[in-house]
Formats: structure tokens, sequence, C-alpha cells
């Protein structure tokens, strides 16, 4: 009997329009679930010398062992692939919420990994442990074409009012490097352009509806936990709900709800309680008003446009934060005037950092994001694949070196809660050293699950946060929680810097190996990893939650320590596929500095590249990584019980080629 | 149980019950599953007592199905008059209307007399094994905390209201 995890991961070739299973206890508990499972699928599957839109790559839906259980945070997916987002495209992830997870659990799967292209567009159907490739343009089921709204009506009319759907828009149908895969209207796995990926394959949508349930090793326990764990996220004043509903609904009226995913005890955005919608336009459903925002327009109409790029199933992170301030960027440069007609709005003061852009019209926005979604045009089609690869091709690439402002240029994504151009909250000296490292190491913007845990906490609990508003935690009691959690009580010192490089170190690498077991168990990166908590006496929140669900969901006596190292161990697996595959090396960690060599946007410090190196190296040392190459040592693999990745990866005597 | 038409009925025990507010509710649906743990021992929304049905594409607050544990449970008098040991009883400690699995026949005559069938359906068929068996709410009967999902609901949508603080 296996608990926890279905046992199965169902596995569809659809060039040859085949469908079997893979059989999860062949991973685990070695890889966890999620990102471990689909890492360690990519070693033995994916080869070298493949791109995001051929047949060759891989696409990953994954769920974890305590997806649809009882845990908080457990209706999340993992989305791995080939990400076209990335220039190059390099194997990465991206995650959503909602309720779709955990239905493919209940439908009997851990996963579904997909291969091949299709010759014709097909959906997926999967309920109850069978699964069926469909057509997407037969009469009853004509979504080739249609938005994620529209398709997700037509499949649910078709298999019913609870089938759950995650699909690509049109956007994706046009391979745009920028398409999301969406399910419903509030979630979407938005960074890595895995929709296009999906348009790729010609897999319009995967519907599924599941009755089976998720078997728990220890219900009772499970049930305790659950009952009485902390509902703390990564602020000090998140954790009572009823009263944070009652505050937001007395402040704002009736016209905001708040929202959630599925299947988790924190709310995290929020919905127009009527849908929304412009003068002599349609009315859109209402979506999440969170996270990212086309800001400073009018609540009706940042709807609308969110809407309209959630139904084409696009990016709006990367159009709000990177094509349209790259855009107003390329105009003060005098490289352009205006799009189809439209003039660009532009500040009169140079554009330093994102909140230096100003805000489209609703009209212009409606016409790019349409232009974008459907490849119309030159800027359109261009647009369609992200400014980061726009920009080598329109103004004869004489835009390309602005974007250095806005983007790590190889991960084509904005930074993030990294003190730089500017999206997420504020965070200071020294304290952004800690996320330049793990941008420096990762595939993708690592906020989501690695530095958005480091930094909110810090600036959010601690006094001395190095900023203006200290957080309620003191110094002497930070020392004593940091002591506890990453075994050294310096790492919230905010007057250490480059010279104590462990002290950046240790939390850049507590926070993406904790992020691997969030994302593989899966938990909600929201909630997870916690550091500090106002509920308990010392201030130190329960750092070995995720052990205690991982036993009571699946039966396996794995410690806090055993699960860390299998935190290590995926993280190890992930950096040896982009190490074989993708050429990653420590030429190419560096070369994300390109966007943090300006004054920090919230205290004015540049970063000290020379004296940042020192920090590299020392992550490096610590990672058990070769400092001359960024590699993983084979003697670390092996630690890690990755053999088989060690002996494949040794680095030949006369050393790798670096460039 | 006996009616006798010519005299006024005596009530059965009366029940407490779970109010809602679905204001409040933002269709997490831990209840659903809290509901199946507690019961099946499994995480199942399926074979929950409670439902929270709600769309995204619809703004407006979920709807929350939970049973109302009537003073004048249908569901139990149309099981009693069907059979001579009825499966739906009115438990002695809690007054919770409780369906006992083992009794059970799958006839669907609670579900039929149950008056929030079918708009607002609250007693679920669980068609796992060779015949059906239908379950209902029961308000976690025993359990120390109360009911399960009513503790789980991290926004407080859910009450436990007891039997003498309800309304007649």
């Amino acid at each position: 009997m296996t608990y926890g995890w279905t046992g199965k991961i169902l596995r569809v070739d659809l060039t040859s329009e085949t469908l079997s299973t893979i059989d999860t206890a062949r991973y685990v508990p070695d890889f966890v679930g999620g990102v471990g499972i689909a890492a360690r699928i990519a070693w033995e599957e994916l080869v070298p010398g493949i791109g995001a839109f051929d047949e060759g790559n891989i696409l990953f839906l994954m769920t974890g062992p305590l997806t649809g259980t009882l845990a908080s945070g457990a209706g999340r997916v993992e989305v791995l692939g080939i990400a076209p987002q990335q220039n190059p495209a390099v194997f990465s992830r991206s995650s959503m919420g909602g309720h779709w997870g955990a239905e493919l659990k209940y439908a009997g799967f851990d996963g579904i990994v997909i291969h091949g292209e299709a010759a014709r567009p097909v959906y997926l159907w999967v309920s109850d442990g069978k699964a069926e490739i469909r057509d997407a343009c037969s009469t009853g089921a004509n979504v080739w074409g249609k938005g994620t709204y529209g398709t997700t009506a037509i499949l649910r009319g078709i298999h019913g009012p609870q089938t759950r759907v995650v699909a690509c828009g049109q956007a994706g149908e046009v391979r745009s490097r920028i398409a999301v895969i969406q399910t419903e209207t509030g979630n979407a796995a938005g960074q890595g352009g895995f929709g296009g990926v999906m348009g790729a394959k010609r897999l319009k949508a995967v519907a599924v509806r599941g009755t089976q349930g998720v078997r728990v090793a220890d219900p009772q326990g499970l049930m305790d936990l659950c009952m009485h764990s902390s509902r703390e996220g990564q602020s000090p004043h998140s954790g009572n709900y009823r009263k944070w509903i009652e505050q937001r609904q007395g402040k704002d009226g009736p016209s905001l709800r708040l929202k959630k995913c599925g299947f988790c005890a924190t709310p995290c955005s929020y919905v127009n309680a009527e849908n929304a919608g412009l003068p002599n336009g349609p009315t859109i459903p209402s979506v999440a008003l969170q996270c990212w925002g086309y800001e400073r327009l009018s609540r009706e109409a940042d709807a609308v446009m969110r809407a309209m790029t959630s139904d084409y199933g696009l990016n709006g992170w990367e159009i709000s934060y990177g094509i349209i301030p790259w855009l107003q960027l390329c105009k003060q440069h005098g490289l352009v005037d205006s799009i189809e007609g439209f003039t660009i709005p532009m500040p009169e003061k140079p554009i330093l950092y994102r909140r230096d852009a100003i805000p489209p019209s609703p009209e212009f926005l409606e016409m790019l994001i349409g232009k974008i979604a459907l490849r119309e045009g030159e800027f359109g089609d261009a647009l369609a694949d992200g400014a980061c690869y726009a920009a080598e091709r329109l103004f004869d690439g004489q835009g390309a070196p602005l974007l250095d402002r806005i983007y790590p240029r190889r991960a084509g994504q904005t930074s993030h809660w990294t003190g730089h151009w500017g999206t997420g909250g504020n965070i200071y000296f020294p304290h952004w050293l800690v996320p330049i490292l793990q941008w420096c190491v990762d595939t993708r913007d690592p906020a989501s699950d690695s530095t958005h845990q480091w930094a909110e906490h810090v600036l959010q609990y601690v006094a001395g946060n190095a900023g203006p508003r200290p957080g309620p935690i003191s110094d002497e009691q930070a020392r004593h929680v940091s002591a506890t959690v990453y075994g050294h009580p310096d790492i919230c010192d905010p007057t250490l810097t480059y010279e104590t490089p462990e002290v950046k170190t240790i939390p850049a690498l507590w926070h993406s190996h904790r992020a691997m077991l969030v994302n593989s168990l899966i938990l909600c990166d929201r909630e997870h990893s916690r550091i500090f908590s106002m509920l308990t006496e010392d201030h130190v929140a329960d750092t070995k939650i995720m052990a205690k669900l991982f036993r009571t969901c699946t039966g396996f006596e794995l410690s806090q320590d055993d699960l860390d190292r299998a935190g290590e161990r995926i993280w190890n697996q992930l950096r040896a596929v982009d190490v074989r595959n993708f050429g990653r090396n420590r030429t190419v960690d560096l070369s994300s500095l390109n966007a943090f060599v300006f004054p920090g946007k919230d205290d004015g410090v540049a970063l000290d590249q020379e004296r940042f190196v020192g920090l590299l190296d020392n992550y490096y040392e610590r990672s058990g990584w070769d400092p001359a190459t960024g590699w993983p040592t084979r003697g670390r693999l092996e630690a890690l019980g990755l053999d088989d990745v060690g002996a494949e990866l040794t680095v030949p005597e006369e050393g790798i080629v670096t460039g | 149980m006996n009616l006798n038409l010519n005299q006024k009925p005596v009530p059965p025990k009366r029940s407490g019950v779970i109010a809602v507010d679905r204001e409040h509710c933002l269709a997490c649906r831990e209840c659903e599953v809290a509901c199946s743990l507690y019961h099946e021992g499994e995480c199942n929304p399926y074979l929950s007592r409670i439902r929270i049905e709600f769309s995204d594409f619809d703004p407006g607050a979920p709807s929350i199905l939970v049973c109302k544990q009537c003073d004048w449970p249908a569901c139990a008098f149309a099981c009693a008059a069907l059979w001579d040991e009825p499966a739906l009883h009115i438990d002695p400690e809690s007054g919770a209307r409780t369906i006992d699995p083992e009794l059970c026949r799958g006839c669907g005559a609670c579900l039929r007399a149950c008056p929030l069938t079918p708009e607002r359906t609250v007693i679920g068929i669980d068609n796992r094994e060779r015949r059906p068996l239908y379950f209902k709410c029961d308000l976690c009967n025993g359990r120390t905390e109360g009911p399960a999902c009513v503790q789980i609901c991290p926004g407080e949508a859910l009450t436990f209201i007891p039997a003498e603080k309800r309304r007649r």
C-alpha cells in the first residue's frame, strides 16, 4: 500500500499517441516528489542538444506526496521542462496553485510526463486512473484557437463542472516564449514560457477529474499536525486571516474579496467581488489582484487587462515589468516612438528602476497584449518572445544593452526581492547579497521559492533589518533564531558584508535546499520555509514541520536532516542537468551580475563585484562544487547518493572549456 | 419508529448543527479534506460530508453544503419507514442524524426524502463497494474537539451550534 504518493506517474508520448505509467516508488523517498522526481527523470532521459520547442523536450506536470492532503498549500503543481523564456533555453521550473494538482492526485497520478509532439492539436483527459488523448479540434471540443477561459468552459461542458483544467492560450499555440500554463482565472505557471512548450507539442489542455483520494499513513497524526500547525507566512502580520478578511472588506467595502488556492490556509490575493468591465467593453471574469499587475491603472482597467493576459495565456509579469519599461527605455534612447500608431508613453526623467516607468493607457495595453498574444506585426511577433529575445531582433539590437537594468539576461526574468530593478518589496544591503548569490546559481528568478523566504523574513521580523522600519524581533533574539535555524548566530547581522562570506552563503544554500523540498513535497512557497515565528516563545518557527508532514503522510521515517539532505540532492541533481545538458559553469553563474551592478534601489549601495566573487567561491566550497568550474564534485555527488551523476560529470584532468 | 397520526407526534432528540457563513469562505476546501480524513482515513473531497461549490469564473461567495440536522428529519423517517432496523438513526448522545454504514442497504430513500435534494444535496453516495453506501454529516460523532471541518476552517466560516443554543 502506498501512502502519500498514488504510486503512478502518467507518461504520455504525443508523437505515437501512447500512454504508459512510471512507478513512483523508483524515485522515492530519495527524490521526494515534484521537482525532485522531474529532475531525476530529466537526468535519465533528457539528452543534450534539445531546444525548448523541439519534439525531444519533456514537459513535466508534477505533484508531490503532500499534494491533495490536509497539509496547507497542498494544491500546488510544479511544471518543468526546457524553458523557452530563458536565453538561452535551459531546463527550469515554474509552479502554480489552484485546485488542479490535488485533482490529479485524486485521479490517481503523482504527475504527468509529456514527450513528443502531436500530429494534430489534442488535449488530455485524465479521470480516475485512466487517461485519453483527445482531438482538440472536434466539433464538440473545438478548443484549439480558444483562450484559456473558453477552453476551460468547453472542457467542463464535456467532462462535468467539477473538471479541473490547465491550458495554454492562443499565445502558447503560436509558441510565444512568454506563454503561461493557466488554470482557472487566478493561477498560472507563469515563468519559463511553458505554455509555449504545450503549444509546440500541440497539447492544448489537460482536463482532470478524480474521486479516488489520497491515502495517508497516519490519519490521526496528520489531522493533529494540521489542526495545530502555525498559519504564519512570511510576515508577522499574517496568520489571523479572519481579521484580515474583515479589515480588508471594511477598507475597500464589499468590492474586494480575499482569494486563495485550494487546500491552503493562507489567502494570498484578492478578486473584485463583481466581474470587471470597461465602458463599452466586455465583462471579464474576476481575476486575482495580487503578485503582479498593470500598476496605476484603475482597478477596473487593471482587472480587464489581467484577464486578457490570463485568457490569451501570457506572462503578465514580463509584459508589465519587462517589456513595457524596456520599450520606454528604448524611446528615451531614441530607438522607437510608437507601435502600430500608438505612442509609447515615456517619463521625463531617465528610467533607472522599475518605479520610474509610467503606466500606459488601457487602450495601449489592449493593443499590446493582443499583438503579442497573436504575434501580429513586427512588434507583436518580436515581443511574443519576451523583451530579452526581442532586444536582439528589434532596432538592430541597439536596445539590448538597455536590458541590463532590467534582467539577469540569461534568465529573461526580472529580478524580484533583490533590491535592484525593483519588483517585490524593499531589501537593503547587505541583505540583498543573499538573493544575488541565489540568482547566480539558479536557472530562473529564485524569488518564488528561495529569495522571498530569506528577504521577507529578515526584513519583516528582525529589528536590525538594515532598513527604516525595524521588525518586532530584537537583534539578540534574532541571533538565537539564527543559531538554531542556520547553525550560525550572525546570519541576520546587518553589519556583516563581504568579509564574512559564510554569513551570506549559509542562508543562500539553506533556502535553496529547503526550496527543493517545498517544490517536491509540494507545499506553498508563501508559507514555507519559515524561520521566525511570533507564536513561539523564542521566536523560532517549527523548522521540522516538513519532516513531520512527510512522515504522517507517507509513513517513511525520515528526520528533518534526512529530508534536508534530499533537498540538497535534488538541488545538485538539477545543477547536474544544467551542467551536462546546457554547459552551466562558473562563467554563466557570474554573467547574472549584469543586472546587479547598478546601485540598489532602496539604499543606493553598489555591488562590489570583486569582493562578491569571494562570496561565490565560498558558496561553491560550501556546496561541494568545484570552484574553477562551478560543477558539483564527484565526492559531494556520491555523498548525496548520486554516484552515477558523479561518474558522468567528472571534470576532465585538462579542465573544461569555459566560455 | 412508531408514528400515530392521530396523536401529536413527539419530536426526536434535537441535534446541534454546523452554521455556515459563506462570506468568510474562500473555497480552500480544507473542510472537505479534514472531513474525509476523519471519517474515511484518507484525503478525498469526494467522500466529504461537507461540500464547497464555487466557480473561479463567478466572483460571488461559494456555496457551503452541509446537513442541517433537521428537527424533523425526513431522511430518518424515510429510512425507518422502509426498514425494520433503520441505518439512519438519531445518535443518543449528540442527537446527530447519522447513517450506520453497517446497516445501510443503499436504497437511497434518505437522499430522496431530504428537502435539500437535489439542488443542495448533502447526502453523498459512496460507490466504491459492490453496493452503494450513503453517507452524511454526523457532526464527527464522539470527536472531542467537535466537528473537524469547523476546527480546520482558516476563515472561521463554520461554527458549531449545540442543540440547546439552536433556534426553534
